[in-house]
C-alpha cells in the first residue's frame, strides 16, 4: 500500500512536470476553454444592446422572484448600459416622456414561469421612436430568448399608449384589440438567467475537463507503446502504482483546470455562486474525478496511443453535445435528455444548469452527484480490470 | 536450480504469440559474474527470452530462476535485483537524461538524494554529466543509447540485461560501452548482452547461446563454437553464426 501511494506519487509528479513543459498541453487545457467561454458567450448574446449609448430600463413587479435575479445579473456587469427602476418610477418617466420606455416583470412572473397560463414579460413605451422601440422589443425579446423552455409559451407584450394600459390586459384579449396592443407569442424555454456565462463556463469546463482527461490517454498507450511502462515494470514498479499514479496526474490537472476556469469566471465574468458556491464546485469535482478515471480506461482497453487519440477526441466531440455543454440539455427534446444522461457530462450540466440557472440547492443536485460518482467508479473499475504495463 | 556458481537458470522456455512460436524450449544458464551473449538473426527470440528472463512477460511453459528465486512466483524479488536495458529507447523525452535517472532511480526505491548521487555516477560513467540537464529529446541517437543503459544501472542490478546496447552508435561509443561492461563485470555484475555484432559478441561474451526460430541451437564460449565449425585456419564467430543460421534473409 505504501509502496504503490509512494510509487503513484513518483509518477504522477514526473508527469505533471511533463505537463508543465508541454505547452500545447498547458493551451489546450487553459487556454482553449477560456476561448470557448468567451466566444460562446458573446455569441449566446449575453443580454445587452451592442449600442453602448443605449440605455435600457427595467423594472419588476415582483417583491423577490426570479426576476430580480435576472435584473440583478443584467445591471450587475461593469459595462452595463441596462438600469434598474422602482415600477412608479419607470411609469412616470416614460409618462413624461423622460424615457422612451421599460422592459417590466409582472408581479406573477416567478409563479407563472413554471405554469399556464404562461408567464409574460411586458413592454412599456412612451414616445419612442421606431428605432428605439425596436431596440427595447429586442432587449425584451433577447431576455425571453434566454429563459430557456419550460415547455410553454411566452408571451411578450407590447403597449404602445403608454404604461396605464400594463396592468389590465391578458394576452389573448390584447391580441383582440389592435393597434392598442401588440401582442407577441414566441416559443422560449427555460429559466437561462444571464449572463450567459453561467451555462457556458461550467459546459465548457466539463468539455475541457473530459476532453483533456481522455487525451491523456493517448500518453499513458504512449509509454506503453515505447516500453517505458514495460521498463517500470521490471523495475519493481506494481501495475496499480501507474494506474494510481495516472490518475493522480489526470486529477490534478483537472483540479487545475477548475481552479483557473472558476476564478476567471468570477473576477472576469462576475459570476456570482453565491449560496450554491459549494454545491457547483462539488459537481465540478466529481466532474472531474470521473474524467481522470475515463482517460486511466481509455488507457487500459486501447491498443495503440493512435486508437486512443482517436476515440479520445471522437468521444469527447460526442459526449460534450450529447451531454449538454454546447446547448442546454433543457431546451432540447426528450429523447436527447436521455441520451445526455448515458454520459457523465449530462450529469454534470443537469446539476450545474439548476444550480446555476434556476437557483436550486445542494440538496436537489444529490443525484446528480452520485450519479458522477457511479461513473467515476465504473470507469475505474474497468480500468483496474484491463489496464496492462506491456504492449 | 541456481547454485552458489550459476546465477540465472532457465528451463524449458517457450512463448507463442498467436500463430508465432516466438520462443521453443530454451534452457541455459548463466554464471555469476559471466558476460552471456545471446546470438540470433532477427526475430530469433532474444527479446521475447529477455522478457520472459526479467519477469514482464509470462512464458506459455517452463521456469526462469534468478539468485535462486523464481521468477514467476517471486516477481518482485527478482526485480529488485536485476537491471534492463531494453532494445527501444525507453526514456521520457521531455525530461532531462538526470531527471530520467532520478525518476527510474527513485521508481527502484532509491531515496531523492542516493538517486541524485547516482544518477550524476552514471551519467559520468557514459561521459554525460556535462548533458545531463539537457532535455533527452536533445540527444543524438547514441547519447540516447548511452543514457537507456545507464537506466538499468540506477537499481545497482546484480543482473543486467543489455538488448542490443549499441545500435546505431559510433565506433567510439560503442568501444566505451564496451569498458563500461566489462568494468561492471569486474566490480561483480552478471550480464546478458545480446547484437547482432559478432565481433563484438566475441570480444566481450564469456558464453555464448546461439537462438534461431525461437529454439537454441548451440551453447559454448566463444572459442568452443568456432572450434565446433570444423575447418582450417582462423574462424571468425561470423562464420560460426553463418554456418549455423543460414544464409537466407528473416523477417
Ligand atoms: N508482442 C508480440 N506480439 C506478436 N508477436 C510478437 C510479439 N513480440 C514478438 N513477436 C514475434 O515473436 C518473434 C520473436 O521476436 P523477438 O522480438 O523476440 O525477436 P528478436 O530475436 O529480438 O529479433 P530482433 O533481432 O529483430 O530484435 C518474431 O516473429 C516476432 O514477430
Ligand atoms: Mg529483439
Amino acid at each position: 500500500m505504501t509502496t504503490v501511494l509512494r510509487q503513484a506519487s513518483l509518477i504522477a509528479a514526473k508527469d505533471t512536470r511533463i505537463f508543465f513543459r508541454d505547452r500545447f498541453a498547458l493551451i489546450f487545457s487553459f487556454l482553449f476553454p477560456l476561448l470557448f467561454v468567451v466566444g460562446f458567450s458573446l455569441a449566446l448574446g449575453d443580454v445587452g444592446p451592442s449600442d453602448d449609448d443605449f440605455i435600457f430600463f427595467v423594472s419588476t413587479q415582483e417583491e423577490r422572484g426570479i426576476s430580480r435575479q435576472i435584473i440583478e445579473s443584467l445591471t450587475s456587469a461593469e459595462d452595463s448600459s441596462v438600469v434598474y427602476l422602482e415600477y412608479d418610477d419607470a411609469a412616470r418617466r416614460t409618462e413624461d416622456g423622460e424615457i422612451d420606455g421599460f422592459t417590466l416583470f409582472p408581479g406573477d412572473f416567478t409563479e407563472r414561469l413554471f405554469g399556464d397560463p404562461p408567464a409574460s414579460i411586458e413592454i412599456a413605451l412612451g414616445g419612442a421612436s421606431p428605432g428605439e422601440r425596436a431596440a427595447i422589443r429586442g432587449f425584451a425579446d433577447s431576455i425571453a430568448g434566454q429563459l430557456g423552455q419550460i415547455g410553454t409559451t411566452m408571451a411578450v407584450i407590447a403597449e404602445v399608449g403608454g404604461p396605464e394600459a400594463l396592468g389590465r390586459a391578458d394576452p389573448a384579449s390584447m391580441a383582440a384589440g389592435p393597434g392598442l396592443v401588440e401582442l407577441e407569442a414566441e416559443q422560449v424555454g427555460g429559466i437561462e438567467p444571464v449572463p450567459a456565462t453561467n451555462f457556458t463556463l461550467p459546459a465548457y469546463l466539463t468539455m475541457f475537463v473530459f476532453f483533456a482527461a481522455a487525451m491523456s490517454a493517448e500518453a499513458i498507450a504512449r509509454e506503453r507503446q515505447n516500453h517505458t511502462l514495460e521498463r517500470l515494470m521490471s523495475n519493481g514498479t506494481r501495475r496499480e502504482s501507474v494506474i494510481v499514479g495516472k490518475f493522480l496526474t489526470s486529477i490534478y490537472r483537472g483540479f487545475m483546470q477548475l481552479a483557473f476556469l472558476w476564478v476567471v469566471g468570477i473576477f472576469a465574468f462576475n459570476i456570482d455562486l453565491g449560496a450554491t458556491a459549494p454545491a457547483v464546485i462539488l459537481v465540478s469535482l466529481l466532474m472531474a474525478l470521473a474524467s481522470s478515471c475515463f482517460g486511466v480506461m481509455l488507457a487500459a482497453i486501447v491498443k495503440t496511443h493512435n486508437a486512443a487519440v482517436s476515440a479520445g477526441v471522437l468521444l469527447s466531440m460526442t459526449f460534450a453535445p450529447l451531454g449538454g455543454c454546447w446547448w442546454p440539455l433543457f431546451i432540447t427534446p426528450q429523447w436527447m435528455q436521455s441520451l445526455g444522461k448515458l454520459t457523465p457530462h449530462g450529469w454534470a450540466n443537469t446539476a450545474f444548469n439548476k444550480l446555476m440557472l434556476f437557483g436550486a440547492e445542494f440538496g436537489d443536485v444529490l443525484p446528480e452527484m452520485g450519479m458522477l460518482a457511479l461513473f467515476a467508479a465504473a470507469f475505474m473499475a474497468v480500468a483496474l480490470w484491463r489496464f496492462r504495463l506491456s504492449i | 536450480m541456481t547454485t552458489d556458481k550459476v546465477f540465472l537458470s532457465a528451463s524449458g522456455l517457450s512463448k507463442s504469440f498467436d500463430s508465432v512460436q516466438a520462443v521453443n524450449d530454451i534452457s541455459f544458464s548463466i554464471e555469476r559474474q559471466e558476460i552471456f551473449g545471446l546470438l540470433g538473426p532477427n526475430g530469433a527470440g532474444k527479446t521475447t527470452t529477455i522478457r520472459m528472463l526479467s519477469t514482464v512477460l509470462e512464458p506459455d511453459a517452463g521456469d526462469v530462476e534468478i539468485g535462486s528465486r523464481s521468477a514467476l512466483r517471486e516477481a518482485g524479488e527478482v526485480r529488485k535485483i536485476i537491471g534492463v536495458c531494453p532494445q527501444e529507447i525507453a526514456l521520457y523525452e521531455e525530461l532531462s537524461a538526470i531527471d530520467n535517472l532520478v525518476f527510474f532511480g527513485r521508481m527502484a526505491g532509491l531515496g531523492g538524494k542516493e538517486a541524485k548521487e547516482a544518477a550524476r555516477a552514471n551519467l559520468e560513467l557514459v561521459g554525460l554529466l556535462e548533458r545531463g540537464r539537457d532535455a533527452v529529446r536533445k540527444f543524438s541517437g547514441g547519447m540516447k543509447r548511452r543514457v537507456n543503459i545507464v537506466v538499468a544501472l540506477m537499481s545497482r542490478p546484480q543482473l543486467l540485461f543489455l538488448d542490443e546496447p549499441t545500435v546505431g552508435i559510433d565506433p567510439q561509443s560503442r568501444n566505451h560501452i564496451f569498458d563500461t561492461v566489462l568494468g561492471l563485470r569486474d566490480e561483480g555484475m552478471t550480464v546478458l548482452y545480446t547484437t547482432h555484432y559478432m565481433e563484438e559478441a566475441d570480444r566481450l561474451c564469456d558464453r555464448i547461446g546461439i537462438i534461431d526460430g525461437g529454439s537454441m541451437i548451440a551453447l559454448g564460449s566463444p572459442d568452443e563454437l568456432k572450434a565446433s565449425l570444423d575447418q582450417d585456419g582462423d574462424v571468425t564467430l561470423e562464420e560460426v553464426f553463418l554456418n549455423m543460421t543460414g544464409r537466407s534473409l528473416r523477417d
